[in-house]
């Protein structure tokens, strides 16, 4: 027998192959603060209560079934939905016939928001990020020919949960189908909104007391229902890296467990339904381990509370690619990424996958596009035996180790959370959101100066770029098509009856009574999405959101890196402090979304990172139609205006902003465009008077300079 | 820029938003050229002010302020007040540049049509006020608005910077988790008109009523500010609008009382003078930095006391007789 390899004598030679080097000066500090050796063995894992389980056995860190793919390969979930009801029912029976497995529904805004399709508030979001639905009616168009009791049905759904989820039970049962035999998730994750994605309708109190009712509800009468998806996904979009995407995903989730003990219900009745929903980036080996840890954490957290089903402790999960990491520039590099993060996904043990088309970084994922998407998935489970074995890479010291450090790490970050009170309590002291910021405003630095490497971005981009893709749009029509369906409904239905069912749910708000119950009634009096949400709001009120934002994050990570990055952001702040003496102030930029998106990581790293560089940046409040923002501009005197854009509002918002401002005779204040922007729409926006457009993964240097240009011609003469 | 005085005047006086807001950018601009302009158009617009309720809001980081101003503000726009709100944020000591977030946390104020919002960069002016806030206030007024408030982060001398510009000085505090009172300081007190508790709403009620009664203590430590008036202690929860109306009924109340007495004139011209003075210094300053002599040694100088060369008393001697020996005392 050979004998045993020393681990001095390979650091010999490591040294050796480094020239004199040591091996150490290789390690990799990853975003997460993890310390990454170019080598690991069985020496790094001694002592760690992480390793050595099996799979489908506490703590489930190899998996929550003991065959895990071997026995069944996970389901193959695909996002989708726009324009109509019937548009997006004909797109989900095309994609189940081509080997989708599971549906899952994305709504547009307007519905996410609470507002039916004629309010003028949502104008130019109908049908655009997701389907349109406003009744009853549309609900059982989206599901027609789909057999609901056979059928698992995801709705990313968390502001007017209880509209929609009543809808569907309700449109289920006047198919025939009752709600026991229910099979599906609705994402009910309402906390995560208040940190990222910001379609939340009420303020947090009223709005986790919804979760419980939503629980309540299904824990007596839906079984097979999954009655929240704890969604780390948006907190991982928004910037956060694995550690913190883990530490928040499983806090939120120990919130809702503690929010529904204590509105009375036993743990082993709802624990063993809630599921959770991960983001999966491109680093691929960390985002495999975090799924690990994230089930060996969620084991441990639920222990507390001492449930006796051991599925209560189980964590069970979605994933889906990242929809950040997908680039505007050389757009088919998405295929790979996507793959990538797919292998990640499925290595780490997931339940269900989305895979993202490789041109939702520019528009709506085509018939085409989607077959791609799809095809990744069941290629990888056909064709490359990774589903022969489960947990594959278990033992793997390096994957172990990463594992245990996540688990570490992680740990931290939930105990400063329950120092503080618990999610909710952490929420309203902004600790998250402040973590999630920061996070982003250094990977966007990482990203400009080309540490953080994205090909055909920052590495080997193209000299000329020519976008050869069909874009799906979805035509101004979908909106007056809606408009029509309500005064119908309206005109039709037993009006007392509907105004009866509404009454009950403003009574039930007030006081007792599950409002899921008196939700599901009102959807059958067909009484509409912004109804029943309003009926609800005269008694909680709607949420304002506090906007924070850091600063120094950028250009501190910015000149840590290297002295050269330093003196860009110096070259920057000259040219402000050069305008400041030439025009007797600063550069002033008001940042701002219009429309009902909520994704709002842009703006703040945008806002973060010019106030570094010498501007004096405004911020808007979320959710603002043209005529606000352009008070906005007015009021502040701002010299620009950059409007985000990531949910196909742009044609419609921004040129009503440019003519806003001229009405008003502030046609001197410029407009900028960023965002999802699709290039075939940048001429429109240009004839329309928009400035300048900056598509996604631009560097902060460049959207700068461009800036800077513009106002420099302006008005330094 | 446009050059004409009559412009901006004209404008400010119909209270379009537009030029009201131009104005503002024009008298904090640092270019002499708009300075002068500037200065035409206050002189002009001087005799339309006077007339609005002057307050000034500043507490700790936390304790509320632009909830408070978006449901106090809110509250008086619904009375048929206008509101003019003037949030100063701090600008960047480093790159000099700002986050002016102040009407992301003032969602429905900043789309009220009868109220006007401009956050102000502090631009390095010590202690968190903007170096124009005083002329911006005047600005509109001029134009109309009948309550201004005057925003500032509790940080330096704000307070007092702040207190010797408006007629009413509230000072929001929140609740501490133990007993203590939240970082309060004395020369806060003494220019403080009222202090309202914040938070006093859900499990905090009792809190915060506890905070109340130490302020209460507290305050009887200081000498009032006036023999007519005695600042009240009150709670409120702007989240919930609860104690809005009577900090209002509070202010009206002191407006009446010092009016009366004759103790507003009086505060009024008090604060004239000190602004006057307050430019008198600014204007030597400028005076000092901008004098080419100056500029051309103060390097080697500064070089000088750095090094430990120089005494900083000779140094500034030295200084300041290059504008002329008779300054000297």
């Amino acid at each position: 027998m050979a004998q045993k390899p020393n681990y001095n004598e390979w650091v010999e030679m490591a040294t050796k192959q480094m020239k004199g080097k040591s091996p150490d000066s290789l390690t990799w500090k990853s975003p997460e603060g993890i310390d990454v050796k170019c080598l690991y063995t069985a020496a790094d894992l001694e002592g760690m209560d992480t390793v050595g389980s099996l799979p489908g056995m506490a703590p489930y860190t190899r998996g929550p079934m003991a065959t895990m793919y071997a026995g069944r390969p996970w389901t193959i979930r695909q996002y989708a939905g726009f324009s109509t009801a019937a548009a997006s029912n004909a797109f989900y029976r095309r994609n189940l016939a081509a080997g989708q497995k599971g549906l899952s529904v994305a709504f547009d805004l307007a519905t996410h928001r609470g507002y039916d399709s004629d309010n003028p508030r949502v104008s130019g979001d109908i049908g655009k990020a997701g389907v349109a639905i406003d009744s009853i009616e549309d609900m059982k168009i989206l599901f027609d020919g789909i057999p609901l009791d056979k059928m698992s049905v995801s709705m990313t759904m968390n502001g007017a949960v209880l509209p929609i989820l009543g809808m569907w039970i309700a449109a289920a049962e006047e198919s025939g189908v009752g709600k026991e035999k229910l099979n599906g998730t609705i994402q009910n994750d309402i906390l995560k909104e208040y940190l990222t994605r910001n379609t939340y309708i009420y303020p947090p109190a009223p709005s986790m007391r919804i979760v419980s009712d939503i629980m309540a509800y299904a824990s007596k009468n839906m079984p097979r229902y999954n009655t929240i998806s704890i969604s780390g996904y948006h907190i991982m979009e928004a910037g956060a890296d694995s550690v913190l995407q883990t530490a928040f995903t499983l806090a939120d989730g120990i919130e809702y467990v503690r929010a529904a003990i204590e509105s009375g219900m036993d743990v082993d009745t709802f624990a063993p339904r809630l599921s959770f929903f991960f983001g999966i980036g491109m680093n691929f080996f960390m985002d495999i381990a975090m799924l690990r840890a994230a089930r060996f954490l969620w084991h441990r957290s639920m222990q507390q509370f001492k449930p006796t089903n051991i599925k209560s402790s189980m964590l069970r999960t979605h994933c889906q690619t990242s929809g950040w990491s997908l680039t505007e520039q050389d757009p088919y590099n998405n295929i790979i990424r996507t793959t990538l993060e797919a292998m990640s996904a499925t290595l780490g043990g997931t339940q269900s996958l989305h895979t993202n088309s490789y041109d939702e970084a520019v528009c709506l994922p085509t018939d085409f596009s989607a077959r791609i998407a799809r095809n990744t998935q069941i290629i990888i489970q056909e064709e490359t035996h990774t589903c022969k074995v489960a947990d594959p890479l278990g033992g793997s010291y390096y994957i172990e180790y990463l594992t245990n450090q996540i688990v570490e790490k992680a740990q931290e970050i939930l105990d400063e959370i329950e120092e503080i009170g618990g999610m909710s309590k952490a929420i309203e002291s902004g600790m998250p959101k402040m973590r999630i910021e920061e996070s982003a405003a250094r990977r966007q630095a990482r990203i400009d100066q080309g540490s953080d490497v994205i090909v055909g971005v920052n590495k080997h981009r193209l000299e000329d770029e020519k976008l050869d893709f069909e874009i799906l749009e979805v035509p101004d029509s979908v909106r007056l098509e809606q408009i029509e369906r309500l005064k119908e409904i309206k005109s039709t239905r037993n009006e007392a009856e509907t105004q009866a069912c509404l009454a009950a749910i403003t009574k039930a708000a007030e006081g007792e009574g599950n409002l899921l119950e008196v939700a599901v009634a009102a959807a059958k009096a067909r009484a509409t999405v912004g109804e029943i949400s309003d009926a609800m709001e005269k008694v909680f009120g709607r949420y304002v959101a506090t906007t924070q934002c850091v600063s120094g994050a950028y250009s501190s990570e910015y000149s840590e890196a290297n002295p050269e990055s330093a003196n860009v952001i110096e070259g920057f702040r000259k040219r402000t402090e050069n305008f400041l003496a030439k025009t007797g102030r600063r550069p002033r930029i008001l940042v701002t979304k219009m429309g009902q998106d909520g994704h709002d990581r842009g703006i703040k790293v945008v806002a973060s990172s010019f106030a570094d560089l010498g501007f004096d940046v405004d911020i808007s409040p979320m959710f603002q139609t043209p005529d606000e923002a352009a008070k906005m501009a007015i009021e502040n005197d701002v010299h620009i205006v950059g409007a985000s854009s990531l949910a196909a509002g742009h044609k419609s918002l921004v040129p009503e902003l440019i003519e806003k401002l001229k009405a008003q005779g502030a046609g001197e204040i410029g407009v900028v465009a960023g965002g999802v922007i699709p290039p075939s729409d940048y001429d429109y926006l240009y004839d329309k008077g928009c400035k300048a457009i900056f598509g996604p993964g631009t560097p902060i240097t460049t959207s700068a300079s461009k800036v800077l240009d513009l106002l420099e011609a302006q008005y330094i003469k | 820029m446009y050059k004409d005085p009559s412009y901006f005047i004209q404008g400010v006086l119909d209270n379009n938003r537009l030029t009201l807001a131009r104005t503002i950018t024009l008298v904090e601009s640092t270019l002499m050229t708009h300075q002068d302009i500037a200065k035409n158009v206050i002189s002009e617009l001087l005799p339309h002010t006077g007339k609005a309720v002057r307050l000034g809001i500043t507490g700790v980081p936390g304790a509320g302020k632009s909830t408070f101003i978006e449901s106090f503000g809110t509250m008086l726009t619904g009375l048929g007040y206008r509101v003019a709100v003037l949030a100063i944020d701090p600008s960047s000591t480093r790159s000099g540049g700002s986050i002016l977030g102040d009407k992301t946390r003032m969602e429905k104020l900043a789309v009220n049509e009868m109220a006007f919002i401009r956050p102000s960069p502090s631009s390095g002016s010590l202690g968190g006020v903007a170096r124009k806030t005083r002329e911006t206030m005047l600005l509109c007024e001029a134009a109309g608005f009948d309550v201004i408030i005057v925003e500032t982060v509790g940080v330096g001398q704000s307070e007092t910077t702040v207190a010797s510009m408006v007629d009413f000085f509230m000072v929001l505090q929140i609740s501490g988790a133990g007993d203590e009172l939240q970082g309060i300081k004395k020369g806060v007190l003494e220019v403080a008109d009222a202090i309202v508790v914040n938070k006093a709403d859900g499990d905090n009620v009792t809190r915060a009523k506890l905070a109340k009664k130490q302020y209460e203590t507290a305050l009887h430590l200081v000498a009032p500010s006036s023999p007519n008036w005695s600042p009240p202690v009150m709670t409120c929860s702007a989240l919930e609008q609860v104690g809005l109306k009577e900090a209002w009924e509070i202010i009206k109340q002191h407006k009446k009382i010092m009016s009366a007495s004759g103790e507003l004139d009086e505060k009024r011209k008090e604060q004239a003078m000190s602004w006057m003075l307050f430019l008198v210094k600014e204007g030597l300053e400028n005076w000092f930095y901008n004098n080419e002599e100056i500029k051309k040694v103060l390097p080697t100088i500064s070089a000088e006391v750095e090094s430990g060369q120089k005494a900083p008393t000779r140094a500034a001697d030295e200084l300041v007789s290059i504008l002329g020996s008779d300054l000297l005392f």
